[in-house]
């Protein structure tokens, strides 16, 4: 995260006047509340999104200043690699195959179960049970990351 | 909260040993990072998506230790270490401990 992002985040924080439920997060988050105060705190962010997210937005700022080190020459190669078309055009044409061919195999796998000759028919069904259950618990992974990650301040690390 | 490496903090004086505090993780990345980073494992130089993975795991694991600290109203955590360990292919897996403790 370069200089102008973190002083951007810090001057958007700035330039609003704070809400009782975000100085009560501030306060929580800086280890202010007593330990009732804390208790509660603690059971209303369980149950409420905003305050969550409220609460992980505290500790993304936090992590961000810790994590303020100056640039090294390599991050400017590394910055303009990332626009780079040829680079860019590349990665992107790259995971497409790989996801296409991920999701090729898959295929192939449960059509070769039910195609290959000589399969006993409870082998079949078991390994299509087992690809199914391969698949689906993969997919609930995804989705539980995609609902985690805007709790993750970790994310924008990078060294 | 002072947090040192050292086991006294200078100019202070530990009144109370509040007890060892600590925070782990073990995180991953994707597999098209990991696919990225087999790649440059071939052809040498900074490994970035596995700098990128360390870092995040030893900032949540310090996080970590620090709310326990928090949570003990401690002044001061002494003795930080930090201890890494291979716990799958493309995982990290980062403890941070220390001791809290009251300064006067």
């Amino acid at each position: 995260v370069s200089r102008t992002d973190l002083a951007a985040a810090i001057m958007s924080a700035q330039t609003k006047e704070p809400t009782e439920q975000q100085l009560i997060a501030q306060a929580y988050f800086d280890g202010e509340l007593s330990a009732t105060e804390r208790a509660d705190f603690e059971a209303r962010m369980m149950s409420s999104t905003e305050l969550a997210r409220e609460v992980a937005e505290l500790q993304r700022l936090h992590v961000l200043a810790r994590r303020f080190a100056g640039p090294e020459p390599m991050d400017a190669e590394w910055r303009r690699l990332d626009q780079d078309p040829i680079q860019r055009a590349g990665s992107t044409l790259a995971y497409i195959l790989l996801i296409a061919s991920g999701a090729g195999l898959s295929i192939a796998a449960f059509a070769g179960l039910y195609l290959l000759e000589g399969v006993h028919p409870l082998v079949r069904l078991l390994l299509g049970l087992g690809l199914t259950g391969f698949l689906l618990l993969l997919a609930l992974a995804l989705r539980a990351r995609l609902r985690t990650l805007p709790y993750d301040p970790y994310e924008e690390i990078e060294r | 909260l002072i947090v040192v490496t050292t086991h006294t903090v200078p100019g202070r004086e530990i009144v109370e040993v509040l007890g060892l505090v600590r925070g782990n993780t073990v995180r991953a990345r994707h597999l098209g990072k990991d696919i990225a980073a087999m790649m440059k494992n071939l052809v040498g130089g900074e490994v970035t998506e596995y700098t990128k993975l360390l870092a995040e795991s030893r900032e949540q694991a310090f996080d970590r230790m620090l709310e326990e600290a928090h949570r003990l109203r401690a002044d001061a955590i002494v003795g930080v270490r930090f201890t890494t360990s291979m716990i799958a292919a493309g995982a990290a897996e980062f403890l941070a401990y220390g001791t809290a403790v009251k300064l006067s």
